[in-house]
């Protein structure tokens, strides 16, 4: 017996190699809260569910996006026709039909029962099947947003639902997707298999292991050792051990998300004087930021939006050049000719490096006479300061990741004043009020037009640019670590799509 | 005797009543966490909603009054993150935990009682100063950076070990000693204490004069009576091993509840870390309990009434 046992544990402590072969493992820092692809909105929890269930159209790499599990047409500005590509089956062997997509809206638009992903389709009135393959959408006011929206729509199983409940489907989900379901242990890991029988095509990747590991070096030890092939947010500080490793390496993308600092513009202080702005945006070194803070992982930007963005406007986004001379004229020509001082806040641990980018803000105004009290917040008061539009604060940095990939959720939510007679009251990030700004915008959610709402968010943005209301930063970058036997490239939208990937010798 | 059960039952219960108190209050004074649980660009009646659906506008006693209501028939509320009945979630991260805390202790007693005795005996040798210098070592290592240390060592050079994860015994190893080495050191120093003085003792003198054999001495009797505060120091002990458990859990993706309770705490999901609360303090009360019966057993000197 004692023999035995001893076997046993040399056995064990020898079987080290751990062969991983066909399976590809990412961790993530948290495990998924549940896998019902639409009441979450937590991107470790998406990045799963992406892989089980298909999306109604799909984002593409850029930023667009494409028809998918079937296409939509604007009949009116209030009415919407869908047609779903026939043949798709669930991994249950249900077929996707209208109904089943009937079902899936009417299941967000239930308002005894709302979901997290209920408020992208708020718009929408009644849905009605109108052929085996075919619905209409009707929507309350022009939706022109609906397409970008149609992302959020990860199709679920009507049969399966109806027969097991909601609350044992976001434990053993049934998708569309390229893997299927095959275990979640809390904490610890869920399996994914590849679904053979994909609709378009078949995945490359045979199996699919997402890990939590909360914290970040055991994370990068994990890859080095071999024990996982992707890990998600990099810290720079660890870039180089992963790039020197040999096993593994260091990718990037730039994400959605923006950097920049509102200036509470509404006073009659210096901030109140576009100059005065316009200068502080020329005092500031974005590429010495970029470069020095946050070790190339970012991208200098000079409007509230990004690339990925509809929208956005090469010309009118360019970075304001660093030109501290220019600032210094600027600010003499606006009577600051000695500088000036205000206060700024500024998170911690929120972004890549965010107490370090400020910092080096304060020092760059420091040059051209601009004093800055730092204020460093802890997040969950800082939130709520922001929420309730009690900043103690001059000026406050913040990051927009804007996941509709669309001007209208930055525009709108950040800059919008209320000086439409009959509009909406200005929003509570807004401390800027520019009547012409805020009427193009409000046209722009009322067309459904695309070419004609993109000439109106260019007028929007040469507003911005000349009214200068925040101080623009950089477009920060989203860092992976990846083995080298994975061929995969990250995405702007975080998602961890395994169909996307593939496993090299 | 029963009586006595019956008063430590019921204080107990007060126990768990003040950390349920303590914890609806301290996190109440941490704010509403509506704000925290949404994205920031949602909107005001979204919010507004949340908070109602979660009575969280209502006045702070009458919220305080249904807290204890529902936490008297059982109902612990529900998971603001995954929307799950929270005391089930605790109680499924529980036996990680206790396994975690349960080999970290075993681990502590295995090495640090005969660490202690050898020390005792042997005191004034090389022996000695090594044991007494690795416990020094040992109790004021924290426990973060042992973790890391472990794992450069053990799984990035050596590749020995899994650096992270849950299901094998060589899974367990790493935690195990990081969770595990603090106690160890207190226990090895106090055994050690302990061995000294009762061999310096009288019925020691006594024992060794009735031509008993050194070992008998020893181990029959200076180490049982060096044993009681072995015992308390053990008791006091599960609680830095649980608290240890929380970082260890979370540097070696452990799925207990101590990262979980963790990642309650840093989202705002108030009904996970007060059902996490409360089963913390009732298991260190038990846990109390029954040090104090062990007593009993190794002094008959105590006895309750």
């Amino acid at each position: 017996m004692q023999k035995r046992w001893w076997v046993f544990l040399a056995a064990a402590f020898l079987g080290l190699a751990f062969a991983r072969g066909d399976t590809l493992v990412i961790a993530q820092g948290v495990d998924a809260t549940t896998l019902d692809p639409v009441n979450h909105q937590e991107t470790p929890t998406g990045n799963v569910t992406a892989n089980i269930f298909d999306n109604f159209y799909r984002r593409l790499p850029d930023g667009s996006y494409e028809p998918w599990l079937g296409e939509a047409k604007a009949l009116d500005d209030l009415t919407w026709e869908l047609s779903i590509k026939p043949g798709i089956k669930f991994h249950n062997g249900e077929e996707l039909t209208a109904e089943v997509l009937k079902f899936n809206f009417d299941r967000l638009l239930d308002p005894k029962k709302p979901l997290k992903y209920s408020t992208y389709f708020k718009p929408i009135k009644k849905v009605e099947v109108t052929g085996k393959y075919t619905l209409k959408v009707y929507t309350e006011k022009p939706f022109p947003l609906f397409l970008t929206r149609l992302t959020y729509l990860w199709v679920v199983p009507k049969a399966y639902i109806e027969e097991k409940g909601a609350d044992y489907f976001a434990n053993h989900p049934v998708g569309t997707g390229p893997y299927k379901f095959v275990r979640w242990v809390k904490d610890q890991e869920i399996v994914l298999e590849a679904n053979p029988d994909y609709w378009a095509g078949k995945p490359k990747v045979k199996r699919v292991v997402f890990r939590p590991i909360p914290e970040a070096s055991s994370r990068v030890v994990e890859l080095l050792t071999g024990g996982v092939d992707i890990i998600t947010n990099l810290s720079p500080e660890a870039v180089p051990t992963v790039e020197g490793s040999g096993v593994a390496e260091v990718r990037s993308v730039p994400s959605i998300r923006n950097i920049f600092i509102i200036l509470d513009v509404k006073g009659e202080g210096p901030l109140h004087d576009p100059k005065v702005r316009l200068a502080l945006n020329y005092a500031v070194d974005k590429e010495a930021i970029v470069k020095h803070v946050l070790g190339g992982f970012g991208v200098p930007v000079g409007c509230p939006l990004n690339p990925y963005m509809f929208g956005y406007d090469e010309e009118l986004c360019k970075p304001f050049p660093y030109d501290p001379e220019k600032a210094k004229k600027l600010l003499a020509e606006a009577g600051y000719p000695n500088g000036f001082t205000f206060s700024m806040s500024a998170p911690s641990g929120r972004y890549l490096n965010d107490r370090q980018v400020a910092e080096a803000v304060v020092g760059q105004l420091k040059q051209v006479g601009v004093k800055v009290d730092l204020r460093i917040k802890e997040w969950s008061s800082y939130v709520k300061q922001i929420l309730n539009r009690k900043l103690d604060t001059d000026a406050w940095m913040i990051g927009w990741g804007n996941a509709q990939f669309d001007a209208d959720n930055t525009l709108f939510t950040l800059l919008y004043g209320g000086t439409v007679e009959g509009g909406p009251p200005q929003t509570k990030f807004s401390y800027w009020k520019d009547p012409e700004f805020d009427k193009y915008v409000l046209e722009a959610q009322q067309t459904v037009d695309q070419e004609k709402r993109k000439e109106l968010y260019k007028k929007a943005l040469e507003r911005v640019r000349q009214g200068a209301p925040w101080i623009f930063l950089h477009q920060q970058k989203d860092i992976y670590g990846v083995a080298k036997r994975v061929k995969w490239q990250p995405r702007p939208d975080e998602l961890l799509w395994a169909f996307d990937m593939e496993l090299v010798k | 005797m029963i009586a006595f059960l019956v008063r430590r039952l019921l204080l107990v219960g007060v126990v768990a009543w003040g950390a349920a108190t303590l914890a609806f209050f301290l996190l109440y004074l941490s704010g509403d966490p509506v704000d925290l649980l949404l994205p920031l660009d949602a909107s005001p009646e979204a919010r507004a909603e949340l908070r109602r659906a979660y009575g969280f506008d209502d006045p702070l006693y009458v919220q305080y009054g249904r807290y204890l209501w529902k936490l008297a028939h059982g109902d612990f509320g529900v998971s603001l993150r995954s929307q799950e009945p929270a005391l089930p979630l605790v109680l499924g991260r529980m036996p990680a935990t206790l396994q975690l805390a349960g080999a970290g202790l075993l681990f502590a007693l295995l090495l640090g009682i005969p660490a202690g005795v050898l020390a005792a005996l042997k005191k004034g040798s090389f022996l000695e100063l090594l044991v007494m210098v690795l416990a020094l070592l040992g109790q004021s290592i924290p426990v973060y950076f042992l973790g890391l240390v472990l794992i450069m060592v053990f799984g990035l050079k050596l590749h020995w070990l899994p650096i992270s994860g849950y299901g094998t015994l060589r899974h367990l190893i790493l935690p195990t000693v990081t969770v595990g080495t603090f106690v160890t050191a207190s226990i090895a120093r106090l055994t050690r204490n302990g061995v000294l003085q009762e061999l310096r003792s009288d019925y020691v003198r006594t024992a060794r004069a009735k031509g008993l054999h050194e070992r008998v001495v020893v181990y029959k009797h200076a180490l049982r009576n060096a044993a009681i505060p072995v015992v308390t120091i053990v008791g006091l002990q599960l609680g830095a091993l649980l608290s240890g458990a929380v970082i260890t859990e979370t540097i070696f993706a452990w799925p207990g509840m101590g990262r979980f309770v963790l990642l309650a705490v840093e989202q705002g999901d108030f009904p996970v870390v007060q059902a996490s609360v409360i089963v913390f303090a009732l298991m260190l009360s038990l846990v109390n309990l029954a040090v104090d019966l062990a007593y009993l057993w190794l002094d008959p000197r105590v006895r309750y009434a």
